[in-house]
């Protein structure tokens, strides 16, 4: 059976995503893949879905309308407004669409990115061993590029079962520093920026992508302390790194592949997933863990 | 359970007196660095090191990534820990510093980029001198990094070396022949860019639909012909 989706309204950046297609750094090509992995897993358990791709949205939502065939789909990630035909439902949740249906997504209470999953496999070619879009590279998802009103997605088959288990709740969103293990080039900045970085909180900005999330150093930590002319090295997700003018830049999951930007901090896995969903105007602070600490906070989260 | 306290693996040094160094970059990486700035025996090394734990597998290593001077290797923390990952790469360390298997690639390239006068002129030679000069040089990739395919090749001779362009182009055409800071780079993608674009070539580093996605890499050795 086939089912078609015919996309609404899409909100800016709305991509298609899976897991991603770690492994091709040496090719120039970074890993992709969800802002919120966690909660990405999340919208798939609903329906024990396949590990095939779902929708990103971001803070705009997203409105699809079921054209043909009967689809189960699963939401989750920040906290949004979902209606079917109108009608409110929880968050995060589940339905089952059927022809003529429209799921509308709007603007909620909290984060940057939530997530659709399909119980069928999307009609959308692997690119490099994954469907993930990077509008960077231009690889994936539709042709490269974000969703846009208009656009069509088929899927194939059924993976879900419309009594798969309920998954567990969500765990209560973790609140405090974002922890971070000193960065490739944190002996660059002098004890005094190094110190000033972990006590005073930054804003996150509004600029804001797929590729890297701003920080507005109010207090000036780095104003002054521009570091140039670093070799270039690879990049890893949750990079911290200043820019000549003292701008600290987060670099996320369609980052760059190579950067020569002094970087002062590397946010560790297990909050990565959460420092993408805060806010543009929300302040964030800092906190040193040891690779080892980092490893444990990895564990539990899993647990 | 490993222990490891970041001073160990940074070997307790502020200004990186030791190479090759091995850090972490976040909790699912190492970086192993043969230098700190770009000179031909550290890319060497890093390429023949990249080689080395490629093909002398460590389980628990998921990517292994050559740059410039150093080296990424991504590992899952449930199959190893950074002690022990450091400690294998280590012993992997004291290679002859070859790399085996590079290739000799042509690249057919018509030297008409915008920048190729100003870029001659600044060196002091005529357009067709400074092409002369530059396919003369040995270039070998140096790395893939930037963008999808982006080759840095190099490093030519020091009298050939001149700035990068104090404006950045929002958007050079795929197979764009750019110079600047003693290279030679060549893009598979459109990109911004701040080196001075001396051709263009037909030649395309980068396919995603093939396995691997680019034909280059690192350490091949490359013979610049001109198109007339």
């Amino acid at each position: 059976m086939i089912a078609r989706i015919r996309i609404q309204r899409a909100g800016p950046l709305c991509t298609v995503q899976d897991l991603g297609r770690p492994g091709h750094l040496a090719h120039g090509v970074s890993a992709s893949g969800p802002m919120d992995r966690a909660a990405y897993i999340l919208a798939g358990m609903w329906w024990e879905a396949s590990d095939d791709a779902g929708v990103e949205f971001t803070q705009a939502g997203i409105d699809i309308v079921l054209e043909a065939g009967q689809l189960p789909v699963g939401w989750a990630g920040g906290v949004f407004a979902v209606r079917l035909n109108g009608e409110l439902l929880s968050w995060p949740g589940k339905c089952t669409l059927a022809a003529g249906d429209r799921l509308s997504v709007t603007p909620g209470p909290a984060g940057n990115y939530g997530y659709l999953r399909f119980g069928g496999t999307m009609n959308v070619p692997d690119v490099l061993g994954s469907k993930s879009t990077s509008t960077r590279a231009r690889l994936g998802g539709l042709a490269g590029r974000a969703l846009q009103t208009g656009d069509f997605l088929e899927f194939q088959g059924e993976h879900g079962r419309p009594d798969g288990a309920v998954p567990p709740t969500p765990n209560a969103e973790a609140k405090g520093p974002i922890h971070f293990i000193w960065g490739i080039h944190a002996e660059k900045f002098a004890p005094a920026v190094r110190r000033n970085f972990v006590e005073v909180p930054f804003r996150v900005s509004a600029a804001m992508d797929r590729m890297g999330v701003r920080l507005v150093d109010e207090n000036g930590v780095f104003a002054g302390a521009s570091i140039l002319s670093l070799i270039s090295d690879p990049i890893m997700p949750g990079d911290i790194q200043i820019l000549g003018d003292g701008t600290p830049i987060v670099l996320m999951r369609d980052h760059q592949p190579t950067g020569g930007y002094p970087r002062i901090g590397t946010i560790v896995s297990a909050d990565l997933d959460r420092f993408a969903q805060i806010r543009p105007g929300e302040t964030v602070a800092f906190a040193p863990v040891s690779v080892d600490h980092a490893h444990r906070l990895l564990g539990s989260r899993k647990a | 359970m490993e222990t490891l306290s970041e001073q160990t693996l940074r070997g307790g040094n502020r200004d990186w007196p030791h190479l090759p160094q091995i850090v972490p970059l976040g909790d699912s990486a190492l970086l192993v660095r043969f230098g700190q700035s770009l000179d031909d025996a550290a890319n060497r090394a890093a390429l023949a090191f990249a080689a080395r734990v490629q093909s002398d597998a460590i389980g628990g290593v998921s990517e292994v990534v050559p740059s410039l001077v150093s080296v990424l290797v991504r590992y899952d923390p449930t199959v190893i820990g950074p002690v022990r990952l450091a400690g294998e790469l280590g012993l992997r360390l004291d290679s002859n510093g070859m790399q085996e298997n590079t290739q000799v690639q042509h690249i057919a390239v018509r030297f008409d980029g915008p920048d190729l006068a100003e870029v001659a002129g600044v060196l002091g030679l005529s357009p067709d001198a400074f092409v002369a000069a530059h396919n003369r040089s040995g270039l070998r990739v140096l790395t893939t990094g930037f963008a999808p395919g982006f080759v840095y090749c190099g490093l030519h001779d020091s009298a050939l070396t001149v700035p990068r362009r104090a404006l950045v182009r929002p958007v050079v055409p795929a197979g764009s022949v750019l110079f600047a800071a003693g290279q030679t780079a060549i893009t598979s993608t459109e990109v911004p860019t701040g080196w001075h674009v001396i051709g263009h070539t037909d030649f395309r580093n980068f396919d995603a639909l093939q396995n691997p996605p680019t034909r280059l890499r690192a350490g091949d050795e490359l013979i610049f012909e001109v198109v007339p």
